[in-house]
């Protein structure tokens, strides 16, 4: 089972799959796929997408999850938009909505660093919690209206022009700047290593003298304050906020870092391939809204290449076990 | 008519003569004791018994039948039951399934559990044992460790008639007992003795095995001595017998200068599974923990590096006392798990990444950014000192032979020029010319002046290193003793209690 075929197919199956999705897209969409426009409004409709990811990158890369990121998205965005309606301003919005994605994040992180939950349970929990409380707090309705600045809702549909009436969207620099950050606080700092270390081996890690503890906490109010900014760049882009606008975010972002993971050598969450991972959903996600394919049809394609993209790589894999 | 005999048995695993030449003999109504030191060939006759593995060459009679045991339910059908020191037990169930656990329930109604019947049956197996104090429907979970054994004893017990039990082998039964435990289970013994059952004893622990069994066998090497009647032997013919002729280790052991400073000094430490142990290392010492089985070597360490609940420690005069690993580390600590595979490595990253782990804070920019460059230098730097072979420092840790990975286990404890270095089976599972570099750079740290504990089962090992070993026994430092003029069979009898040195 260790041919070189089958390793390149285990190694760079994923890719391979994606170039033949691009390539079938742009054979039937001639006009309108692989066009500037097309390209860069997929990066902004992929914006959220792609800062939640990174973030989710930094606790997977610890082993663990947190699948709290989607509602903690709708519910900073709530939160925002009851800072405007009561007349704060946008910085004030802004501030108290990441704070609140701080606090649940490091909740989140105390809970299963210091009190010991499992991650993937607390967060289920945590997850219904601040759903919940985002439809308490805006009555289950979307709110909307004049209270919510223009400044806000503009910063969304600005960018910098590039000519050939083409802008760089705002939203798109913000979601790659979040990945930079997160690439160099993983790929380029001591607590990124150790986050590697914790997520290879938890316990031989905490001998070696890595501080599980603090560096578990952090990581998950890491994980909420880009859930927070996701949800501020949704709100700001559809200039209202209602208490289910992140709810798809969740999936979509542990099915980027899973694609991501396939694409690296040992099968690790590591940014850049998250980023890959997002281009994937994006890039197919679009191309099938252009074909009028149901939403339905695109969930059911894009769990399948999930699955399938984690099936080769795991092709022949584990060693001596 | 023997109960069980065995004739002859030999077994190699790939090259490696596990069993040699092994004979002995049950008769109905005795315990026969098997002893032998580790590696001597006592877990590979076990497993042949139980079917798990095939002898290469040899007999096997049980009751007189010539038998042949291919797998678990062979043994099971010619009578045999083993009771294993892991008490495999499923803790969540209620004591009357686990009696009945792998084997029918009884049933009514075509085919559900008759719960009641199954009661009652696991209520007569405890009876038949003297054990009527575990009620059957108490799940196993909460039982103390003693009656769980006595739970797997009696599921042992269960009358089936198309299989009777007639010998139980058991190993180390009492490893994880109390006194009076233990006491229980000779009761059971007893009982089991006078029902004409045969009963194979495997223990360590002399005086029990003295006082319980009938006849000795002791393996050594592979090969089985002609059994002794207990009643003739002594703890010193045994031990003899178990190390094979008394010699002195050869190699040099480094000259212990009496007049260097205190390295390390320990007072009164407690710690979980640990009594209040107080000694001192000198610089240039190396200091070897012995002790039998579950001594408490492995916690020691451990809570050198932080599990420490009480008393202090002090490093060449300064008080230190790590609340954990990660401050262990910047004191000057280092530590060498035991399993290297579960505790210490990351199999999956670098062997820089591996090596650098403890020490990333003096090998970055600020304390903040990795400086890989430094990281592989230092790497490098180690990895000669151990001799590692490797293709570089970029090669992940799991692609290395068990003796390299331990050795980047060393490269990680001496990068960091420990002041104190602690060692947990330092050369388990490691081939002999790894044992043999590890061995020359640990002399080579003490003469720089660091102080080295090594926790470690193989005795001529702690003999060749160590200038002084301190025995402990169930988490109490029994005594210290100097390894100078000492055999492992006089360091053996040290463990076993023997005051004479």
């Amino acid at each position: 089972m260790n041919s070189p075929a089958i390793a390149f197919v285990r190694r760079h199956g994923t890719l391979i799959g994606v170039a033949l999705v691009v390539v079938y897209f742009w054979l039937h969409l001639p006009a309108t796929f692989l066009t500037g426009r097309n390209l860069l409004n997929i990066s902004q409709q992929m914006s959220m997408l792609t800062v939640v990811a990174s973030t989710m990158t930094v606790v997977m890369a610890m082993g663990d999850f947190d699948l709290s990121v989607g509602s903690m998205a709708s519910l900073a965005g709530v939160v925002a938009a009851l800072v405007f309606l009561a007349g704060g301003s946008t910085a004030v919005a802004i501030g108290v909505a990441l704070s609140a994605g701080l606090v649940g994040g490091l909740l989140n992180g105390f809970l299963v660093a210091y009190v010991g939950i499992l991650p993937f349970i607390l967060t289920l929990g945590a997850m219904t919690v601040y759903g919940g409380l985002a439809f308490w707090l805006s009555g289950g309705k979307t709110l909307f209206g004049s209270a919510i600045p223009h400044g806000f809702s503009d910063f969304a549909r600005s960018g910098i022009p590039l000519g050939f009436d083409l802008t760089f969207p705002n939203l798109t620099l913000l979601a790659l700047l979040s990945a930079a950050l997160v690439w160099v606080f993983l790929e380029q700092t001591v607590a990124g290593r150790r986050l590697y270390a914790i997520g290879d081996n938890a316990e031989a890690a905490r001998l070696a003298g890595v501080p599980v503890r603090p560096l578990r906490f952090a990581s998950f109010g890491l994980a909420g304050v880009g859930a927070a900014l996701a949800g501020l760049m949704y709100a700001s882009r559809v200039a209202s906020a209602n208490p289910t606008q992140g709810s798809g975010l969740m999936l979509d972002a542990i099915a980027a870092v899973f694609l991501g993971q396939t694409m690296t050598e040992e099968g690790e969450p590591r940014v850049l391939a998250t980023l890959a991972g997002v281009l994937i959903i994006g890039v197919l996600g679009n191309g099938l809204t252009q074909m009028n394919v149901d939403s339905y049809v695109r969930d059911m394609l894009t769990g399948a290449i999930v699955i399938a993209a984690v099936a080769t790589s795991s092709l022949g894999r584990r060693r001596g076990e | 008519m023997s109960l069980l005999s065995v004739a002859r048995l030999a077994k190699t695993y790939g090259g490696a003569a596990a069993l040699r030449d092994a004979s002995l003999t049950i008769e109905a109504g005795e315990v026969h004791a098997l002893m032998g030191e580790n590696g001597a060939g006592k877990s590979t006759l076990i497993r042949i018994l139980a079917g798990v593995v095939q002898a290469d060459s040899g007999e096997i009679t049980v009751a007189g039948e010539p038998a042949s045991i291919a797998n678990a339910r062979d043994a099971y059908r010619l009578g045999l039951r083993f009771l294993h020191q892991e008490l495999n037990v499923a803790s969540r169930l209620s004591v009357a399934e686990n009696i009945f656990l792998g084997r029918a329930y009884p049933t009514r109604w075509g085919g559900l559990v008759d719960w009641a019947a199954l009661r009652d049956r696991a209520s007569a197996a405890l009876a038949a044992l003297s054990a009527s104090h575990i009620a059957p429907e108490t799940i196993v979970g909460r039982l103390a460790v003693g009656d769980r054994m006595i739970v797997k004893i009696a599921s042992t017990f269960v009358d089936d008639a198309s299989a009777p039990g007639r010998i139980f082998v058991m190993d180390e039964p009492t490893a994880a007992l109390t006194s009076e435990e233990s006491e229980r289970l000779f009761r059971i013994l007893d009982e089991l003795q006078r029902r004409r059952a045969g009963v194979l004893y495997v223990s360590h622990r002399i005086e029990e095995v003295l006082r319980i069994s009938n006849r000795i066998t002791v393996l050594r090497d592979g090969v089985s001595q002609s059994p002794i009647a207990t009643a003739e032997a002594t703890r010193e013919m045994l031990i003899e017998r178990m190390t094979g002729r008394t010699r002195l280790e050869a190699a040099a052991r480094p000259r212990q200068s009496t007049n260097a400073r205190v390295a390390l000094s320990v007072d009164r430490l407690t710690g979980k599974g640990l009594e209040e142990i107080s000694f001192d290392v000198r610089e240039g010492e190396i200091l070897g923990l012995a002790g039998l089985g579950d001594a408490g070597g492995d916690r020691l360490l451990r809570a050198l590096m932080g599990a420490m609940t009480g008393g202090s420690v002090a490093i060449a005069g300064e008080g230190v006392r790590p609340r954990g690993p990660a401050e262990g580390w910047r004191r000057g600590l280092a530590y060498v798990p035991r399993e290297r595979r579960s505790e210490g490595l990351l199999l999956s990253q670098s062997i820089s990444d591996n090596v650098a782990l403890p020490h990333l804070n003096r090998l970055s920019h600020l304390r903040l950014f990795l400086n890989r460059l430094a990281e592989r230098a230092e790497t490098a730097a180690v990895g000669r000192r151990v001799r590692l072979r490797a293709t570089g420092p970029r090669q992940r840790a799991w692609r290395l032979s068990g003796g390299n990975q331990q050795k980047v286990m060393f490269a990680r404890a001496v990068a960091g020029a420990p002041r104190l270095l602690l060692l947990d089976e330092p050369t388990r599972g490691v081939d002999v010319a790894a044992r043999f570099d590890i061995h020359a750079l640990l002399r080579e740290i003490a003469a720089a002046g660091a102080a080295v504990v090594i926790a470690s089962s193989d005795r001529e090992e702690l003999l060749a290193l160590c200038s002084r070993i301190a025995i402990l026994t169930d988490g109490r430092l029994s005594r210290i003793v100097p390894a100078e003029g000492l055999t492992a069979a006089r360091l053996l009898a040290l463990c076993y209690g023997d005051d004479r040195v």
